[in-house]
């Protein structure tokens, strides 16, 4: 592999405005109301006024280990080689699901079809439209931007080889991901205020006034 | 627990996301019972036919009728498995030419398709040559059924003929016996399939969900064909105990594996473990938890009980009225149980949080 492509998200900076998923749908030419690659989720704490919410966009992580091509029966689901995207050979595809139950990120869709297709990282264009494609420029040389960066209003995403999304990132962030952050499949920002406390946790220090889940 | 999912619940963010239910409808679980119960049902013929050779037994003889229901039930059980799964896939025909398209061998679903469909074709082997040929012909009992079936069709002749000229020797026939038993036993697979799954707690417990699906599903095709051989035959003799027994020790360690794995579940403080024992516990899958205990323990019981009397002959005439509808009525709760918890099993199953805050 020349060098793995990465997602970079920062949630300080995302307004939750759904654009990148939108966009995602208009470059690959998928219905309004398909599943979607690129989702935006709004979590939330607290009852008013306390309440705070958080927007947080995500798709497929074309993670380093890729567990959907791992458990993959007939080998549809494809990490390549050259720049580290998962693709998918629609041609293969069983349909069994597999693939959604072993993702992280909830990323597989399955169409009317019930072929798998998700984020190709904008390597081609509709499902399936990765499998095959030659590696994966940057806009620089040429290549396309992914939809969902070329779109996002607050810049809260990027994407490219992994020496270029973590010279974007801050220290913190490009620290965290080398300690093992997220499985090391995508490149977060810590939230601005809570930061601290993200940390004094990862030390192993109680935090004051932590909310644990209670079912 | 993994650091990301505990600072993303000590800041209070969390967003759980529920595998949608159409990503494993029912024929899943119905698809990963019987491809075990298939496997209990083969142990039970093939170790039936072998004691009847080694105790050279006449014809009519129980361990005859138990070898033919407990190849049936292999058969129809891995069958039914078959056609569960493949009712779930999008692209069948595919899935039918497997060994051109199930290539990646490191994925469960593939080695599980080789392991149901190897031991498919011995147990239809092994329940043709039981059913026909000169010995069945000389042979009686309910378990002979497909024969009329067959001679209704007018093939009888035929069938017996044919299978005494490709009758192979003994030796090749347990050797049969022995693949197929070690084929049974690698149903353990379907607990695998479900295991290697990291994101969902409930599943990810790479001893327990597999030994207890194996335990489970085993017993249920012991159990079952233990049943079939009581109701019609209306005989509970020592061999008979013994599978009896074997049943209820079989139920015994599913229900310690089960119990054990959701004790787990509930000891566990990661965000989708919790909800997976809030959904085991407080929704409607309780009311099939609580089946699954059940079952399990009344085949524990009853199967120690009858079996164990059985087997020494030292029987009430009380135990020995209600042994038949006791046996038939416990190992039916137990089939009912083994599917029950496959059900619980994966609906009760949630991811972890979704990680990309903190």
């Amino acid at each position: 592999m020349s060098e793995q492509w990465m997602f970079y998200f920062d949630p300080n900076r995302c307004i939750g405005c759904h654009a990148c998923s939108v966009a995602c749908k208009q470059r690959h030419d998928r219905d309004a109301d398909a599943d979607d690659w690129r989702t935006v989720s709004h979590l939330s704490r607290g009852e008013y006024p306390d309440f705070e919410e958080v927007p947080i966009s995500m798709s497929c992580m074309h993670c380093h280990d890729a567990p959907c091509e791992q458990v993959c029966p007939p080998d549809a689901i494809i990490k390549r080689d050259e720049d580290g995207i998962v693709t998918v050979d629609r041609d293969r595809c069983i349909g069994c699901h597999y693939c959604a139950w072993a993702c992280p990120f909830g990323a597989p869709t399955y169409d009317d079809e019930g072929l798998m297709s998700k984020c190709n990282l904008c390597l081609g264009e509709g499902p399936g439209g990765g499998h095959g494609q030659p590696e994966r420029q940057t806009p620089e040389d040429g290549g396309p931007t992914p939809a969902c960066v070329d779109d996002c209003v607050g810049e809260a995403i990027k994407a490219g080889p992994q020496s270029e999304v973590m010279a974007e990132a801050t220290e913190k962030a490009a620290e965290r991901f080398e300690q093992g952050a997220y499985g090391k499949r995508v490149i977060v920002e810590p939230l601005e205020e809570d930061a601290d406390l993200a940390d004094a946790i990862r030390e192993g220090d109680e935090p004051a006034g932590a909310i644990t889940y209670e079912g | 627990m993994p650091l990301d999912t505990h600072v993303v619940l000590a800041q209070g963010f969390v967003e759980q996301l529920w595998l949608p239910a159409d990503y494993w409808d029912l024929s899943i679980p119905v698809y990963l019972f019987l491809a075990v119960v298939a496997g209990g049902g083969f142990l039970a013929g093939a170790t039936a036919q072998l004691v009847r050779w080694r105790r050279d037994t006449q014809p009519g003889a129980i361990e005859s009728d138990i070898a033919r229901w407990g190849f049936l039930v292999a058969v129809l059980g891995a069958a039914g498995a078959g056609l569960a799964v493949l009712s779930h896939l999008a692209v069948i025909y595919r899935a039918l030419l497997f060994p051109i398209y199930l290539t990646n061998f490191s994925s469960w679903i593939t080695i599980g398709t080789w392991i149901l469909v190897v031991l498919s074709v011995i147990a239809i082997v092994c329940l043709l040559l039981s059913l026909f040929g000169t010995e069945a012909a000389a042979d009686d009992g309910a378990s002979l059924f497909p024969r009329a079936i067959v001679a209704k069709l007018g093939l009888l002749e035929l069938l017996d003929g044919l299978v005494d000229r490709v009758r192979p020797p003994r030796v090749v026939i347990v050797g049969l016996y022995v693949i197929g038993s070690l084929l049974a036993v690698a149903t353990i697979y379907t607990g695998f399939e479900l295991a290697i799954v990291e994101t969902v707690p409930l599943w990810n417990m790479p001893v327990v969900v597999p030994l207890a699906f194996l335990f489970s599903g085993l017993a249920a095709g012991v159990g079952l064909t233990v049943a079939l051989t009581v109701f019609f035959e209306r005989e509970v003799d020592p061999v008979v105990g013994g599978y009896t027994l074997a049943t209820g020790v079989l139920s015994g360690l599913s229900l310690v594996t089960v119990w054990y794995g959701w004790t787990e579940i509930a000891t566990s403080d990661a965000p989708a473990a919790a909800a997976s024992q809030v959904a085991l516990t407080e929704t409607n899958l309780a009311v099939g938890a609580w089946l699954v205990v059940v079952a399990l323990a009344v085949a524990l019981v009853v199967g120690l009980v009858v079996g164990v009397a059985a087997l020494t002959g030292r029987g009430s005439a009380d135990l020995e009225r209600v042994a038949v509808p006791a046996l038939v009525g416990s190992f039916g709760l137990l089939v009912l149980g083994g599917l029950a918890l496959r059900i619980v099993m994966l609906l009760a199953a949630q991811q972890d949080p979704v990680v990309v805050l903190g």
